[in-house]
């Protein structure tokens, strides 16, 4: 077989990954405490929720659509879970309820959005406030915790580190890898391969471009739609599963605006508001930035008040950035057919 | 020979209307079968009764003999009959490979055997004999080359027949020859073909037989050398058109525009002067750089250097509602995008140009824009029983009226036409032509950029041809032929 080409260009990568380089860089030079193993540690754990929903969110842009129920639904899960452990029922049932809760609510969505045809943006728009309320008037708007006993030993063994590397003595010395960052990587891995090596990366990118496209190419366009929602609301599931077990209890509006930040962050990562384009590593990628740029302001002492302000700078540099590259492609693109290098 | 298809007595309602009435004909294996019709012929009607998009209310479609009981777009396809439609149907942020195989992936398991449908993309590629590799993303094609994608994905699907709608209306003329190449290749392979085409000179270049429709009614199937181009657009407009183009020569008056040396990106050193009374045509290959030179004229795209004047005054760069002001107006090709605010009706489109015009202290008179636009609906015979009816609605003939319209009520003197007929039936184009001539005897400036060398020929008093983005003739339309003109649209390519 013949030698494959490789062939990378710059404009190959999602620009996230430019703008994580640089956040993290300049975090490192700046901000003392923050390229530490301890603080890598902290970064990661807390990134996880937010790897996972920008997956999600990235998959519904890349479709046309938006989840912007994603926040409401890690609040509801999440509560699911954890008031089904106070009461005793056993972690692995408890966790299997959160996840069907969150697909069934997902599917929901995606039923809403293709059959009564409601816009994406409204209909999961009201489907927020929706699961949001469902988590409040459970939890009666209460912190929930649970006791321990044999029945949560799954939910300890899940919160627990599966890798601790000691580079000293400090807790900032230390890296640990949890079981739930495992379990962040795996999952998106997961919907990677999925992504590239079967029909639903090629689905999902035929509806964002073009409905009657996909639907003219004999693609099911109900059965997708649907289908991504309730994978959307799987995934907020998880998050939500994650969130409940590295706080160890669990707050009923955990979940409050982290739709916001997964569009920023799937934004960041190249995604089109309008659908047709985009990529999931761009999106883990910007979740990545998010938290960065988080964390070394905490750090730095800045008020946790001013990180939406900045997160919403990086959301317009990161739109404008995103107008920069596709301009610079055209350009390029007309040069090179200039040059009569392509057809 | 057996026919491969045949339409037998389709007939087909929708509310208030008889879309198709009782059509019959058929498609032989190896033909190219043109079918010409105004816009609500029929002929996509028809069509989608073949795809399975539609239903026919009687009559039957019957293939290689078999009547097909029951249709649908996924038992059709199965069948083997593939559409090309003129919006291409393609996903541009995936390769040429995915495109192709996209709904139909050839599959290892769960998993899309990428390699495999390389491969074979590949040698359907190289089958039709076009260089590209297919693991290019369809983004970075040119639209002649997205449809050859089309057609690759028939092909893929093993396709016996064929639907072309309109497949010309946007490729350059290099494209089309290609086109009609990989046409001429399907034909004797045995493919059957339907093309449905506006532009009639197409048709005697690569058509065998001519099927006319007229009111969802099947007027004639013929030969297509035992009919003259007269004798087709007769039957297709129901009447005689004795001269499709009405244009006379006018006398000429000032100098109503002038571009002067504009340089861009895309285009230097550009000068068209256009005189009072003149329609002046300008030729040239798709990507000639026309259309981003009157652009930027108008001021919607920067340029470099250069000036634009209109009655010798020097029009601002990169301010539309300046250049519009001064009489200047850009009549765009893409009449759904650009040219008309789709969601309103024919009443507010017409008067979004001269708001300010009607109402110089801003408050809004319903009844007086109703009794101006009245008085336009009736100049211009838009067909359409209240102003109150949405653009989105009305026929491509009937929409670029509405854009004339407009810009007539803004009192503009000097009009840019970007492909003026584009996707228009020949019914409405004859009165489009009536339009402009009557706008140069009322002693109105026309710059019209056209793709159609007999609307350029028909049209213009003078023709300036631009190749490559740089101006290589300006002649009078007497002294010159077609054949002189394509080859200087070919000269600085």
């Amino acid at each position: 077989m013949a030698k494959r080409k490789i062939n990378i260009r710059l404009s190959d990568f999602p620009n996230s990954t430019y703008v994580f380089i640089v956040a993290f860089v300049l975090a490192s030079v700046i901000v003392p405490n923050f390229f530490t193993p301890g603080n890598i540690t902290t970064m990661l754990t807390q990134a996880c929720v937010m790897m996972i929903l920008s997956t999600a969110m990235s998959m519904c842009l890349m479709m046309g659509c938006i989840d912007l129920s994603l926040g409401g639904m890690v609040s509801m899960t999440g509560v699911i879970i954890a008031i089904l452990l106070k009461n005793g029922v056993h972690a692995g049932i408890a966790i299997l309820a959160g996840i069907v809760s969150g697909t069934a609510f997902g599917m929901f969505n995606g039923f809403v959005v293709t059959k009564m045809k409601v816009p994406p943006f409204i209909a999961t728009f009201g489907a927020s406030g929706i699961a949001q309320s469902i988590a409040n008037t459970i939890s009666q708007e209460r912190t929930i915790s649970w006791e321990q006993g044999s029945h949560v030993k799954l939910v300890n063994l899940l919160g627990s580190n599966i890798l601790t590397v000691y580079f000293g003595p400090r807790p900032a010395q230390i890296l640990s890898i949890s079981a739930l960052l495992l379990i962040t990587v795996i999952i998106i891995a997961i919907v990677l391969v999925l992504f590239k090596k079967t029909t639903l990366g090629s689905n999902v990118y035929a509806l964002g471009a073009n409905e009657e496209t996909a639907r003219l190419s004999g693609i099911d366009n109900v059965k997708w739609k649907v289908g991504i929602y309730a994978l959307s609301g799987f995934l907020a599931s998880l998050a939500g599963m994650i969130v409940m077990i590295r706080t160890n209890s669990l707050q009923p509006t955990v979940g409050d605006g982290l739709e916001f930040q997964a569009v920023v962050a799937a934004v960041l990562g190249g995604n089109s508001m309008k659908g047709g384009k985009g990529s999931v590593p761009g999106a883990v990628l910007g979740a990545l930035t998010l938290y960065t740029v988080r964390n070394a302001m905490s750090l730095w002492g800045i008020d946790t008040s001013v990180v939406m302000v900045v997160i919403g700078c990086i959301l317009v540099f990161g739109m404008m950035l995103n107008q920069v590259v596709n301009s610079l492609a055209e350009k390029r693109k007309l040069y090179r057919r200039a040059e009569g290098r392509e057809a | 020979m057996e026919k491969l298809l045949e339409f037998r007595n389709i007939s087909k309602y929708f509310p208030g209307v008889k879309a198709l009435d009782d059509v019959s004909f058929d498609l032989y294996p190896g033909e190219v079968h043109v079918i010409v019709g105004e816009n609500g012929a029929g002929k996509s009607t028809l069509m989608k009764v073949l795809s399975g998009a539609y239903t026919a209310d009687s009559g039957q479609v019957v293939l290689e003999g078999k009547p097909l009981e029951k249709n649908s777009p996924k038992i059709s396809e199965e069948m083997g009959i593939s559409m090309i439609y003129q919006e291409l149907n393609l996903v541009p942020e995936l390769s040429i490979s995915s495109n192709v195989f996209l709904g139909h992936e050839i599959k290892k398991g769960i998993f899309v055997d990428k390699r495999a449908q390389k491969k074979r993309a590949d040698e359907l590629l190289k089958d039709v004999g076009i260089q590209v590799d297919s693991n290019t993303l369809v983004k970075n094609l040119g639209v002649g080359t997205q449809q050859m994608v089309e057609i690759i994905k028939a092909l893929s699907k093993n396709a016996k027949i064929i639907v072309f709608d309109e497949p010309t209306s946007s490729l350059t003329e290099s494209e089309i020859r290609e086109l009609f190449r990989i046409i001429g290749l399907l034909k004797e392979r045995g493919v059957g073909m339907f093309y449905i085409s506006h532009r009639l000179e197409e048709l005697f270049e690569i058509g065998n037989r001519v099927t006319v429709m007229r009111d969802g009614k099947h007027i004639l199937t013929d030969e297509i050398k035992n009919l003259s181009m007269s004798q087709i657009i007769e039957g297709i407009a129901g009447r005689t058109i004795e001269n499709l183009y009405p244009h006379t020569r006018k006398e000429r008056g000032e100098v109503l525009f002038e571009i002067k040396n504009l340089c861009g990106e895309k285009f230097k050193n550009v000068s068209i002067k256009v005189h009072a009374g003149e329609i002046v045509g300008v030729s040239g290959l798709v990507g000639a750089g026309r259309t981003e030179t009157v652009r930027a004229a108008f001021g919607i795209d920067k340029y470099l250097s250069g000036e634009v004047l209109v009655q010798g005054k020097k029009v601002p760069p990169g301010r539309p509602d300046l250049s519009a002001k001064m009489g200047l107006c850009l009549l765009p090709e893409d009449r759904k995008v650009e040219g008309l605010a789709l969601s309103l009706n024919i009443r507010e489109n017409s008067v979004i140009s001269s708001l300010k015009l009607l109402y110089p202290r801003g408050i809004i008179n319903d009844q007086l824009e109703q009794g101006q636009v009245e008085a336009f609906v009736d100049k211009l015979e838009i067909a359409a029983s209240t102003q109150e009816k949405l653009t989105r609605f009305l026929s491509g003939g009937t929409q670029q009226k509405v854009v004339i319209a407009k810009w007539l009520m803004s009192k503009s003197r000097v009009f840019i036409f970007d492909e003026p007929t584009r996707g228009i039936d020949v019914g409405a184009k004859s009165s489009i032509y009536e339009l402009m001539d009557q706008l140069v005897e009322d002693g109105a400036a026309i710059l019209m950029i056209s793709s159609d060398l007999p609307e350029v020929f028909g049209m213009s008093d003078r023709i300036v041809v631009m190749s490559g983005g740089e101006l290589v003739g300006d002649v009078d339309k007497q002294e010159t032929d077609q054949n002189a003109v394509l080859h200087l649209a070919f000269s600085n390519v």
